[in-house]
């Protein structure tokens, strides 16, 4: 049956404030873009694992992007190679590829902070998927400063080798304290990008998310997914935890019924 | 070789080890983990999310989190209420392939009377012949996150005997009774409830507890407090479940921070007929069915039965 697996770290690679955490996973079963895994380093000081987004696979070797920002992220960070985790995932629901690249219009992401963290995959996803009919994407990524924009590495890393596969694939970057050019969000970039009928693929804080759908709003035939953060225990949608309320009222399980979900169902139209 | 097989009532077990209501939603785990977990259950009996009579949203964020040693919750009993439940829910519960406790939670006696009556309609309308070996009734008069009835009730030995009698005039099946433990004598509790009918007593709810914000310095859940489980609270509960042992000639359900082998051999050491995991499946999903295989081999290393373990704290060494 399967459970919780020990996995093992086979690259711990600091990326400015974050780390990008390399995992050989026995038994992976591949995870579409957006889907999380709970994460535990084993032995822990603390009782439960914490959810951190899919970054990239190849096989059983599985990437996770994660910033230190609390016991559980900073234990993780401090894993060594050949440390060990215990791994439960993937989990939750992920980004529809299919949605996103639809043979007409473009795809554009956009993500703040530690929120770049499912789209090396997304991209390379894109690329297998809809390279070969040459498919559009535009990545848009927000960093606090230049420190945390080191994490834009390994989705300039995807970028560069979807092209290979035909994807037509764009990236900006703004750095809001202007530490690399004029200080700008990345919101910023999306109202200079923004065209109607784009589909937007998006992870970031609140405000960014927030801000992102007002200026979808404003363009016209636009559709955006959101992959939502959220304090998780079981991760499987067991504890209702980490529920939310939508936009017409109802309840919804960040980690079982997302963490995407339609833009109209979190902000309402 | 030690047989594991135990009877909770007219329910038969082929193992001790259950799940707490609440902390497993057995459907939704098939989907993140595949089908296995519903073709067999890592329980030997599934206990369900507590049902309400009406739609719940729960209690506003933020719900959860980790405290040293397990977590504080207060989710608020969400759910779609009873009718919802009968017609969507209960009929896949019924095709697990091992005996259901379907949890209730109401805010007055004739709430819980209400829930008892509804389901054993449903179910003498959808299940052919008897079904008293195969669904239990657990009455939760013990959630710490809401503001009226519940563990208001549990916390009052006359009260929790009065609604634990009058789901039992109309209730045929399996009737438990969860505790809570917030309260100055347990034991009070549990022989009212035992004395109301109950067959099987349940114990430990959750610690009613709070944290604060580090940020703002106010209390971090959005219900103010909440109900601490996990590693944590074991001493306390093991505590509870022999305080129980004694007063209550029903079996005892023990659970409170269960999350290895060992930690079934004490509850059960203290008084416990069946032993339920909570929030450390949260960690490992199928942890019951791990700890049932170990316990055989833990019992069969210190030469006990299920039977001799049981309640011997309580004997001179």
């Amino acid at each position: 049956m399967r459970d919780r697996t020990l996995g093992r770290v086979v690259a711990n690679e600091p990326l400015g404030s974050m780390v990008r955490l390399s995992v050989r996973v026995p038994g992976w079963r591949a995870a579409v873009a957006g889907q999380f895994a709970l994460l535990q380093a084993e032995p822990s000081r603390c009782f439960l694992g914490r959810a951190v987004s899919v970054s990239d696979q190849r096989g059983e070797r599985v990437c996770f992007l994660i910033a230190p920002v609390g016991d559980g992220t900073r234990e993780l960070c401090s894993l060594a190679q050949g440390s060990s985790l215990w791994v439960l995932g993937p989990l939750g629901r992920g980004f529809g590829i299919s949605a996103l690249a639809r043979n007409s219009g473009r795809t554009v992401i956009v993500a703040g902070g530690v929120g770049v963290a499912p789209f090396p995959l997304l991209v390379r996803q894109m690329a297998e998927g809809y390279g070969a009919l040459a498919a559009q994407v535009l990545v848009l990524l927000g960093f606090r400063d230049s420190v945390q924009s080191l994490a834009a590495d390994p989705v300039r890393e995807a970028v560069a080798a979807s092209e290979g596969l035909g994807l037509r694939c764009r990236l900006e970057v703004a750095v809001e304290d202007g530490s690399r050019g004029p200080a700008e969000k990345v919101t910023d970039l999306l109202e200079r990008h923004l065209m109607p009928g784009d589909r937007l693929a998006v992870c970031g804080p609140d405000v960014m998310a927030a801000a992102v759908w007002r200026v979808c709003s404003r363009t016209d035939g636009v559709q955006a997914w959101f992959s939502l953060e959220a304090k998780m225990a079981c991760g499987v949608g067991s504890c209702h935890g980490c529920a939310i309320e939508l936009a017409d009222g109802s309840a919804a399980r960040v980690c079982h019924e997302g963490p995407v979900f339609c833009g109209r169902e979190v902000f309402g139209d | 070789m030690t047989d594991l097989a135990v009877r909770l009532g007219p329910l038969r077990l082929e193992h001790p080890l259950i799940n707490a209501s609440g902390t497993m939603e057995i459907f939704e785990l098939a989907e993140a983990l595949g089908p296995q977990i519903v073709e067999q259950p890592p329980v030997a009996a599934y206990v369900s999310k507590t049902v309400t009579l009406d739609p719940r949203l729960g209690n506003p964020g933020p719900r959860i989190l980790e405290t040293v040693g397990g977590l504080i919750n207060a989710i608020g009993l969400p759910g779609p209420g009873l009718a919802t439940f009968l017609e969507y829910e209960l009929p896949r519960l019924l095709m697990l392939p091992c005996p259901v406790i379907i949890s209730v939670g109401g805010f007055s006696t004739d709430e819980y009377v209400t829930l008892a009556r509804g389901l054993r309609d449903s179910l003498g309308r959808t299940v052919d012949g008897d079904w008293s070996e195969r669904v239990g009734l657990e009455l939760n008069i013990s959630c710490p996150n809401v503001h009226s009835g519940c563990a208001a009730i549990g916390a009052d030995p006359g009260e929790t005997e009065r609604v634990v009698a009058a789901v039992r005039k109309i209730w045929p099946g399996l009737l438990v009774a969860k505790l809570t433990p917030n309260v100055a004598d347990i034991a009070a509790v549990g022989r009212a409830a035992a004395t109301g009918g109950a067959d099987a007593i349940a114990a430990v709810n959750t610690y009613k507890g709070l944290v604060i914000d580090r940020e703002t310095l106010r209390p971090y859940l959005g219900n103010v407090t909440g109900g601490l489980s996990g590693p944590a609270i074991r001493p306390l509960a093991l505590r509870a479940v022999y305080d129980l042992f004694p007063a209550v000639e029903v079996p005892i359900i023990g659970m409170g921070g269960v999350a290895t082998a060992q930690d079934v051999v004490d509850f059960i050491s203290c008084g416990a007929t069946v032993v339920a995991v909570g929030c450390s499946v949260f960690r490992e999903p199928c942890l019951a069915g791990r700890l049932a295989g170990e316990l055989l081999s833990a019992l069969e290393a210190r030469g006990f039965s299920l039977e001799t373990l049981l309640g011997v704290a309580h004997a001179p060494l």
